[in-house]
């Protein structure tokens, strides 16, 4: 049983995880990608009809990958070149993918809504002989697929990469301070257009474990906002790598929770909120909690 | 590096200079033929009051802003820059007032930035950069905590920062842009040592500056700018402040003629005031404090040793933990900034910037905010306009500001004018008490003299004033009575005519009068 919920926490943490770290960059470099969702989406169609097609999860991982990239390319010239509001362009990014990805199915594969492609090669899943076997542990580390292990050695990595190597110091200065980077000799925008890039590839591998890793289908509804879940992830971490691992966790395990309560009598609409309701309750807490600390003056 | 700076500076006579310099903005002519050279390994101020033409000349020089006509001089000859980054590899390199460093950085990271050591695959090599930063500080003799965040260092350490970034970024000439504006006594006194430091050691400083005191203190050439011309510009020794202060502004400054004041009811009376933050540090402690109508009191004091704390515990900004304070006799401890503005607090914020004015909105907007509710602007909800544009116009010429129109952004304005009109605001209705923080920061000589008499005239028609100023000659021209705070507390309270400049820093360094 608790095996169970720990394994289905870590399975429903990765898309969060991923897309989180993307967007954690992204923000990092001075931008709020609101529209993750919409390449996530985008990620997890592409992975699912090259996977059908061609066979080779990798090559479905980088086509997911290249898609989400390229949708961060476009919005993050909107934002950067064309001076549009970040929040308005992201959500219109989402609000046009969804409507683009129902009409791709209609009108190339003639369905509505839910895409199923036979012989899909489905991303492989790393079990640990003897690990496996053993109570909690083996839950944790066997039967994950390779997008899980990917996400969480980026968690270091994106830590490491922030902290100490030129890009990641530069990309900080950006986000944090376009005046004075820009009075230095750096191009803050194109620094700023990197990272949505990389955002946009995270989101699109997080799409692609949804369709090729967890399910096998495309639906034009596959994820139930979870790019915007991962807002919330690395608000939660105040956009450091551990912390926002930890808040994708947390997300994640309400995500399974969610499933496993459907099962036992609840009424499934209301159970399905309780991800989307925790993310608020606990932004409110964090918000609570630093007006807190901050009180003294007022 | 002795070897390299000579190695650019060459044998040249004029390190840095203009020719001729014009540059036009419609039919402002804000540089006419400006003329200067600063000599290798000297400190050349250059000196002015605002909307001199200094910024747009400093612009031209770091190759922001092209001159219409002339020429500058770098190394005795004539260049074309085409941006901050050609300057720079000329060896020009500039503070500005506004410090371009990342707040979220550390010291550190601010000084590498952009200009990193790294090993391979693009590693930060942090050994290599701390000693480069370690070495920079130890020649300059100064002491940085680089692993500090910027946002958590104070303003001189930042500033210290954005100088040693021009040497670590190998700049030998320093363009420093009205550098002790923000900077206490105590700090104005180390950066000028530095400064003279780093020109002993082979580097050209121009300094750009309204306080004649410090520029006579450590200028080896002055320049002196009016209304975008050059009036002189020769050796430091061959001139004094009082010409300087002429040159600066045309005409003899008329000094203000302190009257003295009448007998007035008590209009701000504090009593064993004290503050523990947040954190359980004692900020005040015993703090009884009164001013009368007619009167003006000056508290003066190091920066920090609670004057902030003070002035927000008066206005209500912030609350308090015991004491009282009490407006015209009513105790005003538990009210809010609007109930005791009801009761004729008026407070003229230091930060003109951000708390003082809204740059971004209309002067007429600035004028009148807090004014609103009154019966005369405001009809069933609605704003009257036409009496409120018809009450600002008449508030704007009262007080003097030179504007275009009353409809442009505040921000138009200079700075000494952007202060007339919040002091404009602030004693419209009335008001029985003046809180007045740092009046004249960042404003030019003759700014200052308008805005003194401002707040005499207000004092001789029965206003109360509470001057908090870090100016300790605004303090002795102005004040009836000056109160000294040294950590959070009054260390002593002179009256005028007992109060002279050496005893005011006595008790500021917290020793007896």
């Amino acid at each position: 049983m608790l095996d169970n919920l720990i394994h289905a926490a870590l399975i429903m943490t990765t898309p969060i995880l991923l897309a989180a770290l993307g967007g954690l960059i992204n923000r990092t470099g001075g931008i709020v990608n609101i529209g993750l969702d919409s390449m996530m989406l985008f990620g997890a169609m592409t992975a699912l009809i090259v996977a059908a097609d061609n066979g080779s999860w990798l090559l479905a991982l980088a086509v997911a990958g290249g898609t989400g990239a390229f949708i961060g390319g476009l919005m993050s010239l909107v934002i950067t070149r064309l001076k549009a509001n970040e929040i308005i362009v992201g959500l219109g990014f989402s609000i046009v993918a969804t409507g683009l990805a129902r009409f791709i199915l209609k009108s190339t594969y003639g369905v509505s809504g839910t895409l199923r492609l036979p012989d899909v090669t489905r991303l492989p899943v790393i079990d640990i002989p003897g690990v496996a076997d053993v109570p909690v542990l083996g839950a944790m580390l066997s039967g994950h697929n390779v997008l899980t292990w990917f996400a969480w050695g980026m968690v270091p990595a994106a830590a490491w990469f922030l902290v100490r190597t030129r890009a990641g110091l530069r990309l900080r200065a950006t986000g944090a301070g376009e005046k004075a980077a820009r009075s230095l000799g750096l191009r803050p925008l194109a620094i700023r257009d990197a990272s949505t890039l990389f955002a946009g590839f995270m989101a699109g591998l997080a799409g692609a474990y949804l369709s090729i890793g967890l399910v096998g289908i495309f639906n034009e509804g596959i994820t139930a906002g979870r790019g915007f879940i991962a807002l919330a992830a690395f608000y939660f971490g105040r956009n450091h790598p551990v912390m926002t691992a930890l808040g994708a966790l947390l997300f994640g395990f309400f995500d399974a929770l969610q499933i496993r309560l459907q099962g036992r009598g609840f009424p499934p609409e209301l159970v399905q909120t309780l991800p989307y309701v925790m993310v608020i309750v606990i932004l409110a807490m964090l918000a609570w909690s630093a007006k807190k600390r901050n009180g003294a003056r007022t | 590096m002795t070897q390299s700076l000579a190695l650019k500076a060459g044998e040249a006579r004029v390190r840095l200079g203009a020719r001729g310099i014009t540059r036009r903005f419609g039919a402002l002519t804000a540089n006419d033929q400006i003329d200067f050279s600063a000599r290798p390994g000297t400190i050349h101020a250059i000196v002015g009051g605002n909307g001199a033409g200094k910024s747009t000349l400093m612009r031209i020089l770091q190759g922001m802003d092209q001159p219409d006509e002339g020429s500058i001089i770098v190394n005795d000859s004539a260049v074309t820059l085409s941006g901050p980054a050609e300057a720079f590899r000329l060896g020009i390199g500039m503070v500005h007032q506004e410090f371009m460093l990342v707040n979220q950085l550390t010291m550190l990271e601010n000084l590498i930035l952009a200009r990193e050591p790294v090993s391979s695959l693009g590693v930060i090599d942090r050994a290599a950069a701390l000693k480069a930063g370690q070495d920079l500080a130890e020649r300059a003799g100064v002491t940085l905590n680089w692993h500090q965040r910027v946002q958590d260092a104070p303003v001189h350490a930042r500033q210290i920062l954005e100088i040693l970034r021009l040497l670590y970024r190998g700049a030998d000439v320093l363009i420093l842009d009205e550098p002790t504006a923000v900077l206490a006594p105590q700090q104005i006194r180390d950066l000028l040592v530095l400064l003279q430091r780093l020109r002993d050691d082979g580097r050209t400083i121009l300094f750009i500056s309204h306080k004649l005191g410090e520029v006579m203190a450590i200028s080896d050439d002055i320049t002196v700018i009016r209304t975008g011309r050059v009036i002189t510009s020769g050796p430091a020794d061959e001139t004094s402040k009082a010409q300087l202060a002429v040159q600066m502004t045309g005409e003899m400054v008329r000094a203000v003629t302190p009257r003295r004041a009448r007998e007035g009811d008590t209009v701000l009376s504090i009593t064993g005031l004290g503050l523990t933050d947040g954190r359980g540090i004692r900020r005040l402690s015993g703090i009884d404090l009164s001013v009368a109508a007619g009167e003006i009191v000056a508290l003066a004091g190091i920066s920090g040793n609670g004057q902030d704390e003070l002035v927000e515990a008066i206005t209500g900004l912030s609350s308090i933990s015991e004491g009282n304070v009490a407006l015209r006799y009513h105790d005003v401890t538990g009210m809010s900034l609007h109930q005791r503005r009801a009761l004729g607090l008026a407070y003229l914020s230091p930060d003109r910037a951000h708390e003082g004015l809204c740059l971004e909105a209309s002067i007429t907007d600035n004028v009148i905010a807090g004014h609103h509710r009154r019966a005369e602007f405001l009809a069933s909800g609605l704003l009257r306009l036409k009496a409120i544009r018809a009450h600002a116009e008449a508030q704007l010429d009262r007080f003097g500001v030179r504007r275009d129109s009353a409809a442009l952004p505040v921000s138009s304005l200079s700075g000494g004018n952007q202060q007339r009109v919040a002091i404009a605001r602030e004693l419209d209705g009335s008001p029985a008490l003046l809180i007045a923080c740092q009046p004249t920061r960042g404003v030019d000589i003759h700014g200052i003299a308008a805005i003194h008499q401002c707040l005499l005239e207000y004092r001789d028609a029965g206003g109360a004033v509470l001057l908090v100023s870090e100016e300790l000659e605004e303090i002795m021209t102005l004040a009836d009575r000056i109160t000294v705070l040294f950590n959070g507390a009054v260390r002593g309270t002179l009256r005028r005519g007992e109060a002279d400049v050496e005893s005011i820093g006595r008790l500021m360094l917290g020793e007896d009068a």
